[in-house]
């Protein structure tokens, strides 16, 4: 090929600077990720404290001689409402200790693709993940954080701290959370139901607090008009609440028989049947004309604007009744355990967050990381993260909340729930079987399908979940 | 003494000059480099990934990621899958819903704007501005109207004493308030596409059809239409690739509800994958939408080639 010299000096060039940009941008791509976390802070006040909050020490002191100062940590923390009383507990660590903490506030939505990514990474960049009830089990069963005694053998958990039906445990051999199980987790937000109603308008007919279905029913019946509903349900999304009233008449989504490791699926039973048609009858009946489009947020809503008397909600919306700028029945909202289909046969559902230490980091930082869990459960700690507006996880510190004269009126509530906690099924599987419940339980809900049906097909599709999966499950009764 | 390498006829030749020659001969191939390394990296990579993982099961497990082959395992459970037919069913409605009416009103718009000649720059302002605002911002708005108690559409209902109907919680409204946010949403991209075709369209035409005694109703019909086919075309086929991808609106104002009502196959994969962390069978689903669509764009290409013929 005979070039003309400029085209020569072109070719010369072209190739080159094509190379080079093809370098550029691969070694670009490749490179390290930027990571979205701001510079990390000394300390972590960023707000405001609580109204409620002891003024916190903003100084970080010296660290003592004897105590030699733990690495820096940084907690991976979802954006909620109990975060301004997490911030205030991490600063009065902060400044009891003077360890680090940097804190990664993330939306609800982003938390388990980061978690995801921080335990595949060579090491990871949080040193604590919060975990939702929801997704914990991928992280306990697959090892992707670390076994608490595998930190500190000695560990031993106060049994003061509720452990929420084992939601802190791990069975490797049942692969469930379970009494026997391996400690992976410690709780750090103790949200469970509770059931909340106007006492103001109880009072004026007559009427108690509810403690059966019944109850609800007879007051639902006596309290709706044409501006209130008598009851609202939990739509978007239906399990969490459904599974409380299918907990109180005695049933379950899937049961499992320890001794055999067998599993039975007994969502289509007698008692979920009776549970699911009062929860349909009191949605549907008694419920405003968007019944099939409410979530927490709607409900609170409803609630704070004095258009639902009563409802079955987390006990972490209890401060939003007390919030001027939200409701309007201020100090007319009372909280009592969520009731059962029989006097005493309550059942509430947690929803709480657990943190567990990632498997890939190194034993400095896992001991740091582990400090940080273990003072933040001691009864002061926990006292102190009450008041600060947080959902705590001591029973001696509910007990003791119960007199508190601003947030006793919950705090009681929450207090005589306990012994009612019921978990969701904890398997790798969850989320699926979640999903099947929740599309079902909407589909009964707007009436695209009968209840029967309903739980059926469930039933159907959570045996055949659980069947791929590997697990010994019992034939489906008919 | 046997004679050195160097006195062979063909080193005789300098080796920068044997390098000048390889250059030379394969300068073109060196040219094209860089375009065809990137679409590797960017598209073969990540699509021989996918096809990949659509055959395996993929877990995490001590941070180590664990394939295991199994074969067409997945297409088995997307047959058996309730929702997968639904989710089918649901994603056609809403493209064929969408692609058909956003098409009709672009058009109409465009001949409008076309042949007005006043505050042409204002229409194609006020229409552009739905297309900048993004995507989670328009659920968000929308969602809020359309909220039973409170929302905007309904109170604008109530002053003139109709009770507003639950749009996102009633199965047989749901899907159609889906579409309508669309509307909202998308029609102003098909309009850009379609004036800019019709101000392209050449002029004298019309002109001699009118001498020939041609009405509006006439040029419209035989000139413009057909002029315009190749861009309709290939605005109908961007449309459709849009629409079958549809997520975020759904996403923000039912989340697949209520029941299966707008459960579409982009969201349900985005559920498979990020909820339950199934990722090959979410990865099977995905070539199967990504397929779906590519039979989709092939038509179009053949049609397009046939307009342009």
């Amino acid at each position: 090929m005979n070039l003309h010299p400029i085209q020569k000096v072109k070719h010369g060039f072209l190739l080159p600077l094509s190379l080079i940009v093809v370098l550029t941008f691969l070694l670009t791509a490749c490179g390290p990720a930027a990571t979205t976390e701001p510079p990390a802070p000394t300390q972590v006040v960023t707000e405001e404290p609580p109204a409620t909050q002891a003024p916190v020490v903003t100084e970080a002191p010296v660290a003592t001689e004897e105590a030699k100062p733990l690495p820096p940590i940084t907690i991976l923390i979802n954006e909620s409402p109990w975060l301004p009383g997490f911030e205030a507990l991490v600063n009065k660590y902060v400044a009891e200790t003077g360890n680090q903490v940097n804190l990664n506030r993330t939306p609800f939505n982003g938390m388990l693709e980061k978690s995801r990514n921080a335990v595949q990474a060579s090491e990871s960049e949080f040193d604590i993940l919060t975990l939702n009830e929801q997704w914990y089990m991928q992280f306990y069963g697959d090892g992707l954080v670390t076994p608490i005694k595998e930190i500190d053998p000695t560990f031993e958990l106060d049994p003061q701290v509720i452990e929420y039906e084992w939601a802190t445990r791990w069975d490797a051999e049942l692969g469930y959370s379970s009494q026997n199980g391996e400690l992976y987790g410690l709780p750090i937000n103790g949200n469970i139901m509770l059931f909340f109603y106007r006492k103001d308008l109880f009072e004026e007919k007559g009427l108690a607090a509810p403690q059966t279905w019944a109850d609800v029913e007879a007051a639902a019946q006596a309290l709706k008009t044409d501006e209130m509903a008598g009851y609202v349900v939990r739509a978007n999304p239906p399990n969490w609440e459904f599974q409380a009233f299918l907990a109180s008449y005695g049933g379950n989504v899937i049961k499992l028989e320890e001794q055999t490791g067998e599993w039975e699926v007994t969502l289509n039973s007698p008692e979920a049947l009776q549970a699911l048609t009062t929860w349909l009858k009191l949605g549907r009946d008694y419920g405003p004309a968007n019944y099939a489009d409410n979530g927490q947020a709607e409900m609170i809503a409803l609630m704070a604007s004095g258009k639902v008397p009563q409802m079955v909600l987390v006990g972490a919306s209890a401060p939003d009744f007390d919030n001027p700028e939200k409701s309007i029945v201020i100090g007319n909202v009372a909280a009592v355990p969520v009731p059962g289909s029989e006097v005493g046969k309550n059942a509430t559902m947690s929803g709480i967050w657990v943190m567990g230490v990632p498997h890939n980091l190194p034993a400095e930082r896992k001991e740091a990381a582990l400090a940080f869990l273990k003072w933040s459960l001691t009864k002061d700690a926990q006292m102190f993260y009450a008041q600060s507006g947080a959902i705590p996880v001591r029973q001696d510190v509910y007990e003791e909340m119960a007199n508190d004269p601003k947030l006793g009126w919950w705090m009681k509530a929450m207090a005589d729930s306990t012994s009612y906690i019921h978990a969701q099924p904890r398997l790798t599987e969850t989320p699926q079987i979640i999903e099947v419940l929740d599309r079902r339980l909407k589909q009964a809900l707007i009436n695209e399908i009968t209840p029967e049906e309903a739980l059926s097909e469930g039933a159907k599709e959570i045996f055949k979940i659980l069947s791929d999966a590997g697990y010994k499950v019992k034939p489906l009764s008919e | 003494m046997k004679p050195t390498s160097a006195s062979s006829p063909s080193s005789q030749v300098p080796l920068t000059s044997r390098l000048g020659n390889f250059i030379d001969r394969t300068f073109q191939y060196w040219t094209i480099a860089p375009l065809i390394i990137t679409l590797l990296f960017l598209v073969a990579y990540p699509s021989v990934q996918l096809l990949r993982m659509s055959v395996s099961e993929v877990d995490i497990v001590k941070g180590k990621t664990v394939w295991e082959f199994v074969g067409l395992k997945h297409l088995e459970t997307a047959l058996q899958d309730p929702v997968v037919p639904v989710a089918l069913k649901n994603t056609l409605i809403f493209v064929i819903a969408v692609v058909l009416i956003e098409t009709a009103l672009s058009l109409l718009i465009s001949i409008l704007v076309s042949r007005s000649k006043h505050l042409v720059g204002l229409y194609r302002t006020v229409m552009l501005i739905p297309l900048l605002i993004p995507p989670i911002a328009i659920g968000t708005m929308w969602r809020l109207m359309y909220d039973y108690n409170y929302g905007f559409i309904n109170q604008v209902l109530d002053l003139i004493g109709i009770a507003g109907p639950t749009w996102t919680a009633n199965p047989k409204l749901a899907l159609p308030s889906i579409i309508l946010v669309d509307l909202w949403h998308w029609t102003s991209f098909m309009f850009l596409i379609i004036l800019a075709g019709l101000e392209s369209l050449p002029l004298e035409l019309n002109e001699a059809a009118r001498v020939d005694g041609a009405s509006e109703d006439q040029i419209f019909r035989f000139i413009t239409l057909p002029l315009l086919r190749p861009t309709l075309i290939t605005a109908v086929m961007l449309r459709t690739i849009f629409a079958f991808k549809v997520f975020d609106e759904i996403f923000l104002l039912t989340g697949g509800g209520p029941g299966t009502a707008t459960e579409v196959v982009s969201l349900y994969i985005y559920k498979v994958f990020s909820g339950q962390f199934r990722l090959g069978y979410a990865s099977f689903l995905a070539l199967g939408l990504a397929l779906i669509i590519s039979v989709f764009v092939i038509f179009y290409r053949r049609l397009g080639q046939r307009a342009h013929a």
